[in-house]
């Protein structure tokens, strides 16, 4: 009876997904392709960015989480909520305000020089190919869990599938099947919520706070100081403008949508955490104390059925729920990959060849779907290699952030960026993080857990490399500026006040 | 205190479902608006002057 259920979920899903992709047309021209030709209007755009953040860590894990320490996290979820805001503010409408700019990458091309985009446009490349088999690991397990595929066989179903409407329809398909997806899991997972309220709440209000107290306060005293400052940092800086988002700033309608939707994707945030936290503060009082954390969410949704369908339509919806978020967040890597592939790494790379020869139109088109099927298979190889999603995810951030985000934040505020800074940053801060990743991995030990995209978990990891990473990205920037003011004649020095 | 708790909770997560359905409706918009046609100018007075619906996600 479950996988019968499961099995029509998904021929159900599959069916109307499909549809929707269909009509998303497919992409004629790189700028469709990579930019949906700059016209998302807000809605989409916004619910595009909020699908691509919400991943299993996002519900699976923050509802485990409310289950085991209460609003704790919630708090802590707030930070993300923050770092949308700012990106929102001060980021995403520079951003959309720079003319013929596809990627971040090239964002940072035309503050800086060539040889920067380039080196953007490898880092993201590589990072977006990563976040993709993690990805895919993460589609895989919850496939092979259901049907009992084998993991490669599940791994290779959810990245073909993704991989199909991505490759012709690009950022415009992505979008609008993110927007599909958006909608399922944000209207079926808050109505798991308020039917556990109105009709297994025993005690109502009374229970709820109590639950939540008790929880809170459990959570409180098992977790350090120096744990939620690190966790919030993580919150806060994670996942700041890695590709998928900066495309979305870009393919906005105007300025203005831009900004609103990051903001409201980041109220958003704070509001979804909310729910979630809530879905498992109120399993507390409805499912054994011993429940793992990772299946609260199935368990709760299993309990809660209409007598005659539970459990099995229970786990039909909690599949498609699943299924969503992780499509979503795939499709979108994918996507960014491989626009980041021909824009940032194979367009400079010809203009520098010839310079009577732009890349046309057409081929540049080619090369992005081409890009999106070999970055697929690439995830789908590297997917079976991934340890765990929490692990493959930390590797991800503690590389993005350190190599792409002082470049190009800082590129977009200062008067005149020095392509000199550029790539000190970049690589220094490349280095440092790799460094501290793999070669000295136990320099710093904390306890902690590390928010990320995708994945929740409470172990006992290393203090991201993050920090010591990004500090010293920040420091080469210095360096690398101070050294390109001082290198030159007085005469540039009128330029270098613009970093003041 | 409690009541006012739980009814921030259940504000937001119809909050969220009205996020959904707003999101339903600009993907239902997205996708029911035929591409553009361009107007075919080769023929004498063929469809000229004729303006193209645009696709709020631009012509396809």
């Amino acid at each position: 009876m479950d996988k019968v259920l499961a099995v029509i979920a998904v021929i159900a899903y599959t069916a109307v997904l499909a549809f929707v992709a269909v009509r998303a047309r497919v992409a004629r021209e790189f700028v469709e392709f990579s930019l949906a030709r700059r016209a998302l209007p807000l809605a989409l755009v916004f619910g595009s960015i909020a699908a691509a953040y919400v991943g299993p860590g996002f519900s699976i894990g923050f509802v485990g989480r409310g289950f085991k320490s209460g609003f704790l996290f919630w708090g802590v979820g707030l930070a993300y909520a923050v770092q949308n805001i700012l990106v929102g503010i001060l980021v995403a409408p520079r951003l959309r305000s720079l003319k013929d700019c596809h990627t971040l990458g090239d964002a940072i091309g035309q503050k800086y020089d060539r040889k920067c985009q380039i080196l953007a446009g490898v880092i993201s490349v590589g990072l977006c190919t990563g976040f993709s088999a993690v990805m895919a690991n993460a589609g895989g397990v919850v496939l092979s869990n259901i049907f009992g595929f084998p993991n490669w066989v599940s791994v290779a179903i959810v990245v073909a599938a993704t991989a199909s409407y991505t490759t012709f329809g690009g950022l415009r398909t992505s979008v609008i099947t993110d927007a599909f997806q958006f909608t399922v899991f944000s209207i079926l997972l808050p109505i798991v919520l308020l039917l556990a309220i109105l009709f297994h709440l025993d005690g109502g209000a009374v229970t709820f706070i109590r639950q939540a107290s008790v929880a809170t306060a459990a959570g409180l005293s098992s977790t350090s100081t120096v744990e939620i400052v690190g966790l919030v940092a993580a919150f806060l800086l994670g996942e700041t403008l890695i590709p998928p988002y900066a495309n979305r700033a870009l393919a906005s309608k105007t300025t203005r949508v831009s900004r609103n939707s990051f903001i409201l994707a980041g109220i958003f945030s704070a509001v979804w955490f909310m729910v979630m936290i809530s879905l498992g503060v109120v399993a507390r009082s409805i499912l054994p104390s011993a429940t793992n954390e990772d299946h609260v969410l199935l368990n709760l949704v299993k309990s809660i059925m209409p007598v005659g369908l539970k459990p099995a339509f229970g786990g039909a919806l909690l599949l498609v729920v699943l299924m969503s978020v992780i499509m979503s967040s795939l499709d979108s890597l994918l996507n960014a990959g491989a626009v980041a592939f021909a824009e940032d790494v194979v367009k400079p790379y010809y203009a520098r060849r010839t310079t009577h020869y732009a890349l046309r139109d057409r081929t540049a088109l080619n090369v992005g779907r081409c890009a999106t099927v070999g970055i697929a298979i690439v995830a789908a190889a590297g997917a079976t290699a991934v340890p765990s999603i929490i692990k493959g995810l930390l590797i991800c951030y503690t590389i993005w952030a350190p190599a792409i985000l002082p470049v190009a934040v800082i590129g977009l505020w200062v008067k005149h960026p020095r392509p000199l800074a550029g790539i000190l940053s970049m690589c220094v801060g490349t280095f440092v993080a790799i460094t501290f990743q793999f070669i000295l991995p136990s320099v710093i030990k904390v306890l902690a857990i590390i928010p990320t995209l995708q994945c929740i978990i409470s172990s006992v990891i290393k203090v991201p490399a993050i920090i010591p990473a990004l500090g010293s990205a920040v420091l080469a920037y210095v360096l690398g500026y101070w050294l390109s003011c001082h290198s030159r004649e007085s005469g540039n020095k009128v330029e270098c006040e613009g970093w003041k | 205190m409690e009541v006012v708790i739980l009814i921030l909770v259940v504000a937001g997560a119809l909050s969220i479902i009205v996020s959904g359905v707003w999101v339903a409706i600009a993907l239902i918009r997205a996708i029911s608006v035929p591409p553009v046609r361009h107007p075919d100018l080769s023929g004498p007075g063929k469809q000229a002057g004729r303006r193209p619906v645009q696709s709020p996600l631009g012509d396809g």
